[in-house]
């Protein structure tokens, strides 16, 4: 076997990286823009049944109510302050702050996942009532699959922050957490606008 | 010695000394090795074993919607025929369209690319092995699923497109498009995982100094079409998952004229998908197809960036097709104007993608191996149904030949000249490197001859049967509508089309008798994968190779150079930057896990359960807890010093 | 009788010729393609033979690539002369006719309900499967589904039109040569899509108007004691639960009408031919011919059935 030419190292790369250095934070990426086109897709389905109606919601189905959706609107906002603190303590690499603020940020996305259950029916309508129905709630239950998962995610990570010693990495794995929170938020404020307040409009 | 320019070739500092190299050689087989048993087996997160995998169980499918397709048509191989009553050959000519389509030809493409994309790009392994894993249990979960329900007669049987309201619960009382509508979410679960392992790996795992423009053509095709997958999926998911299934289980309106749905919708839902699908399973195939002809062309081939950009222009414009799949509806004719447009216009970046590689055949010296007799396959096929395509955009033809046999034969001409031609002599081409064996020649050119010659027998006459007025998925006709003769001609070219896949099974069994001699690079080729052994060792690469042009082993005279410094107690990959490749971190790649197995089974309980009733969904999604939790925690072990670069550390680099 | 190559009307006639141009433009393509594939191997060496590479020339790669280009070139301008020539047709057939007869046609799984529509109800008709049109005058469909989707496709005569519940389109076309026409369902629309054919019976003006003038009159009281017995068994045995006969108590829509049921040449959809034996068989037993029909079997002795098909022999 011949030798091989060596024309450099990578033994003082580091192993651990945030951002888009990590391979992580591109697979949230990927996971985001799949799941946010599919709720794009869906958006533009509701928005093709407009069409069928001659008013929107249709006639004898009320609007959707807006107490209750404009509190949670207002309650994950403001959970963006707890995740934005959990990144900055993550890339800090602080775990005592770290620990603090994903028990927050717990507590501060589970409250919006349990009203999720009120805002449901804050559509003032069933799914198997009409077109318009079915819509709304297949829109709102997606955002809820999304919701339970980043719930799920960030109480693992909290619980496992405080039972076991985790590795370095997992700072990175936390500070992506937050990312996916964004996107979480973000898209729902898109689809508050659409499915809570737009049939007032449209 | 890692500067910032690794455009030009270094000098030669150092080398590695041989007993270095069996060293890190036995340490890392120790580190990526895989242990023998039934436990490895299920845990495997190596994408070499896994890319195996999907390559044989969808070639089985593909086997199995050929056992299909033999059973229509025989039944239709005379009028009146009383071989196959119509609820049978209902299910059949949908579980072949349904198989065909998301069975076999996306997973063997995306196989293919999960297999070669790191050994071509240099890289030890993909972004996500576990999440690779996951896709392919997902895959089979799929794959059981059909046919165990084909063979206790609920097998769907509303076609591959499932148009509702036939499809919904009005029409087709039973499970049997439940069984359709969940195989096409563990399809989808399965496709999307693939694709964002690839765009991940392709970004940030490749070999340094592999810039944008020095990528393998197969790499582009494979990145284009894994982005495409990513737009494409959602929609039929969508369609699928969250309406079609919700309108049959839980009573939900989406397609109910009478409660403000629409059956359209459906049909624009779909169609989002299923056009960009079919340039899902072509892309890859052409990808394939240039390394092919370089070989044995031996000379690089002309035009890398048109071929690129007509890839990537190719992805772009199958998005904006779809209505013509709905030109006989009631949809504004202006709308269908621009369909046709863009249905005419795609076949320029193809033609341009064609020019190029009949030019590089045109000044060099071919050789007839059998990779290159299905190239010419391919273009003798692909070119007839590529021509059909663009009659077909026509809205005035297409109403006369929409839902006929005249697009039963496009279709064939277009999949099997443009998808399953290029990949057989893609496995004639890389057997080798993935068994260590090449498979029999003379097999081969008697697979080619047989299955060129059957394609064209079968699919041929069908053009004619559907201007003869044939409309497609009828399991009879009357006698006297003079189709007869032509269907029987059919059939036996679908025989002919068994006898040569049947060859090319031989050919395989056979060959894998023979002893491991192919040796590292057999054909003389010039991409990374063929600078590692036949088959590859476990961790692929034993040192990351410095690439600098686009054929490196052609343009090396010398072995390649390489950079070392990994561990050698983990699993350790190389993460580069995006656009340049310059070294960037190293990253821990996972241990074999059990855990993605048994995510893709909650998977299954979740979304086959909820056809029975919500609370296997909720059962389900509590078991998946357990799952992502077990996920969690072994890929979260702390394992030795690490090197940190924070942002506030270390500004990112492009 | 059902082709495309055989148009019978204007609209059938541009997209035949469309098809001509396109087949002879396409397969001068594809030799063309041809041509240069096999001319590329004119230098090919043996599998086995000498391995070295070629060296790109940079004078060879500047030849190659304004050919490339060329033949891009001229691939456009082909496409583009295409896509003008289908504008050009489609604006053809975009026009409006100009006073159709028009035909309200319903898809049903597995057959279609045709109603000539008119202004005075005594000049409607209600029938199935089976229609005659006037040769040299427009006839506008207006398509809708009962159940599922269905097409309406006579190549001859016409490109197909989707039958969309929850839609309602219109098709025309001018039959400009007499003759018998057949069209089939052209979407899948469950068991029996194959069975669901369609017949088009295109006449000159004045044999159009005497069938029509038979279609528009109600059947009258049978004479004969027979053929009262077999009439007393189409309504007493479930037939008219579904089958309407104009100028009796049978007025149930669900199944085809079948008050000119005798004038039909054909059968269940055009399945059979309309004689004694295949119109027997076929009410005995539906399910035999056409496996999943929604027609039930009817358990009859042979002599109800016999009385029942001369009944029905006489519903011209």
């Amino acid at each position: 076997m011949k030798s091989l030419r060596v024309a450099g190292t990578v033994g003082d790369l580091p192993t651990v990286t945030f951002g888009s250095r990590s391979l992580m934070w591109w697979g949230t990426l990927g996971f985001m823009v799949i799941e946010g086109w599919t709720t794009a897709i869906i958006l533009a389905a509701y928005l093709y049944i407009r069409q069928n109606y001659e008013t929107w919601p249709p006639l004898r189905t009320p609007y959707p109510s807006l107490l209750i959706p404009t509190i949670n609107l207002a309650l994950l906002l403001l959970s963006i302050i707890p995740a934005v603190f959990v990144a900055r303590a993550a890339k800090r690499l602080d775990e005592r702050r770290l620990k603090r603020w994903l028990v927050v940020l717990s507590v501060a996305c589970l409250i919006p996942l349990v009203i999720r259950w009120w805002e449901l029916w804050a559509l003032n309508t069933r799914w198997d009532t009409t077109a318009y129905g079915s819509a709304a709630w297949t829109i709102v239950g997606f955002h809820t699959s999304l919701l339970l998962l980043d719930v799920i995610d960030t109480l693992g990570l909290t619980l496992f922050y405080f039972i076991k010693p985790m590795p370095v990495k997992s700072f990175s794995d936390a500070s992506d957490n937050s990312f996916y929170w964004y996107f979480t938020v973000g898209g729902w404020v898109v689809i508050y606008l659409i499915v809570y307040v737009g049939p007032r409009i449209l | 010695m890692t500067g910032p320019n690794t455009n030009r070739t270094l000098p030669v500092e150092a080398t590695v000394a041989e007993d270095d190299i069996e060293r890190d050689a036995r340490a890392l087989e120790t580190v990526w090795g895989e242990r023998p048993g039934f436990w490895s087996w299920l845990t495997t997160v190596d994408h070499k074993t896994l890319g195996k995998r999907l390559i044989v169980t969808a070639f089985l499918m593909f086997i199995a919607g050929g056992i299909e397709a033999a059973l229509m048509r025989a039944q239709l191989s005379r009028p009146e025929n009383s071989l196959i009553g119509p609820d049978r050959y209902n299910q059949l000519f949908t579980t072949h369209g349904t198989t065909m389509m998301f069975l076999f030809a996306v997973p063997i493409m995306t196989a293919m690319g999960l297999y070669f994309v790191p050994l071509m790009i240099g890289a030890r392994s993909l972004a996500f092995p576990r999440l690779n894993a996951f896709g392919y249990w997902n895959f089979v979960v799929a794959v059981v699923f059909l046919y165990v329900s084909l063979f206790v007669n609920t097998g769907p049987d509303v076609g591959w497109f499932a148009y509702v309201p036939l499809s919904g619960p009005q029409y087709s009382p039973g499970h049997r498009v439940d069984v359709w509508a969940q195989v096409v979410t563990f399809t989808e679960i399965s496709a999307l995982c693939g694709a964002v392992n690839v765009i991940v790996t392709a970004f940030k795992m490749r070999a340094p100094g592999m810039t944008v423009n020095r990528i393998p053509i197969f790499v582009w095709a494979q990145l284009v079409v894994a982005f495409m997958i990513v737009f494409a999926m959602p929609a039929v998911a969508t369609g699928s998952t969250l309406m079609l299934a919700t309108d049959r289980a839980v009573s939900m309106h989406w397609f109910n004229p009478s409660e403000g749905g629409d059956a359209l919708l459906w049909q624009h839902v779909f169609w989002f998908f299923g056009h960009p699908e079919v340039y899902i399973i072509f892309l890859p195939a052409l990808g394939m197809i240039t390394p092919i002809i370089e070989t044995f062309c031996r000379r690089k081939v002309f035009g890398y960036t048109p071929i690129v950009m007509a890839n990537i222009t190719t992805a772009f414009f199958a998005f904006g097709l779809w209505v013509h799949h709905m030109f006989a509806t009631p949809i504004p004719e202006l709308g269908q104007s621009l369909f046709t447009a863009a249905s005419i216009l795609i076949a320029i970046p193809t033609g341009i993608q064609i020019f190029c590689w009949l030019a590089t055949m045109w000044i060099s010296r071919p050789q007839l191996t059998v990779p290159i007799l299905f190239v010419l396959g391919f273009l003798f096929t692909f070119v007839n149904g590529g021509i059909t395509g663009v009659m077909l955009a026509s809205v005035a033809f297409d109403k006369q030949a929409h839902d006929t046999f005249f697009v039963v034969a496009h279709l064939h001409y277009v999949l099997l000249g443009g998808g399953v031609m290029p990949l057989f002599g893609a496995f004639y081409f890389w057997f080798p490197k993935m068994t260590g064996r090449k498979l029999s020649e003379t097999l081969g050119k008697w697979h080619f001859w047989l299955f060129v010659i059957g394609v064209n027998v079968t699919f041929f006459p069908m053009h004619i049967l559907g201007l003869e007025g044939m409309p497609r998925r009828v399991y009879t006709y009357l006698a006297d509508t003079g189709w007869g003769p032509l269907n029987l001609v059919a059939s036996i070219g679908a025989a002919t089309i068994a006898i040569s896949v049947l060859l090319f099974v031989i050919n395989v069994i056979v060959t894998m008798r023979r002893p491991v001699n192919a040796g590292a690079n057999p054909w003389n080729s010039s991409g990374l994968e063929w600078s590692v052994a036949s088959p590859p060792p476990s961790y692929n690469f034993l040192y990351a190779p410095l690439v600098e042009s686009r054929h490196p082993l052609w343009d090396i005279s010398v072995d390649l150079p390489v950079l070392t410094g990994f561990r050698t107690d983990r699993r350790e990959v190389l993460v580069t930057t995006t656009f340049s490749a310059q070294p960037d971190s190293r990253h821990e790649g996972p241990t074999p896990s059990i855990w993605p197995l048994y995510l893709a089974l909650c998977m299954g309980v979740v979304f086959i359960g909820s056809i029975f009733s919500p609370w296997f969904v909720l059962g389900g999604v509590g078991l998946s807890v357990i799952g992502l939790a077990g996920w969690g925690w072994t890929g979260s072990k702390p394992s030795g010093h690490e090197r940190v670069s924070t942002p506030a550390a270390m500004p990112e680099r492009a | 009788m059902h082709s495309v190559f055989d148009p019978a009307s204007p609209q059938a006639r541009a997209v035949a010729h469309l098809w001509w141009w396109m087949f002879g433009v396409g397969a001068a393509v594809w030799l063309a393609v041809m041509a240069a594939m096999l001319l590329s191997l004119r230098r090919r060496r043996a599998v086995r033979g000498p391995d070295e590479l070629m060296q790109p020339a940079p004078g060879m790669d500047s030849h190659i690539e304004r050919v490339v280009k060329a033949a891009t070139f001229v691939t456009v301008l082909i496409l583009i002369g295409f896509l003008a020539f289908d504008f050009s047709i489609g604006r053809i057939l975009a026009q409006q006719p100009v006073d159709p007869l028009t035909i309200e046609l319903t898809g049903h799984q597995w057959w279609w309900e045709v109603q000539y529509a008119n202004q005075d109800l005594s000049q409607r008709i209600v029938t199935a499967n089976e229609m005659h049109v006037p040769v040299g005058q427009p006839v506008r469909f207006i398509l809708r589904s009962r159940d599922v989707i269905h097409s309406f496709w006579m190549p001859n005569l016409t490109g197909k039109r989707d039958l969309i519940p929850g839609y309602q389109s219109t098709i025309w076309f001018q039959a400009d040569t007499a003759g018998t026409y057949r069209g089939q369902c052209a979407e899948f629309c469950g068991l029996q899509h194959a069975k669901m054919a369609l017949t088009i019976i295109a006449q000159p003006k004045a044999q159009y108007q005497l069938w029509y003038a038979a279609a528009v009159s109600a059947q009258t009281e049978p004479a004969d004691s027979t053929l009262l017995y077999g009439q007393r068994i189409f309504m007493t045995s479930g037939c008219s639960v579904c089958h309407a006969i104009s100028g009796t108590q049978a007025y149930s829509t669900v199944g085809p009408n079948l008050t000119h049921f005798k004038s039909r040449t054909l059968i269940a959809s055009g399945t059979l031919p309309n004689t004694r034996e295949n119109v027997a068989r076929w009410v005995l037993n539906p399910q035999a011919i056409k496996p999943g029909t929604q027609m039930p079997p009817s358990p009859l002795s042979t002599d109800q059935l016999s009385a029942l098909v001369t009944y029905l022999e006489t519903l011209k």
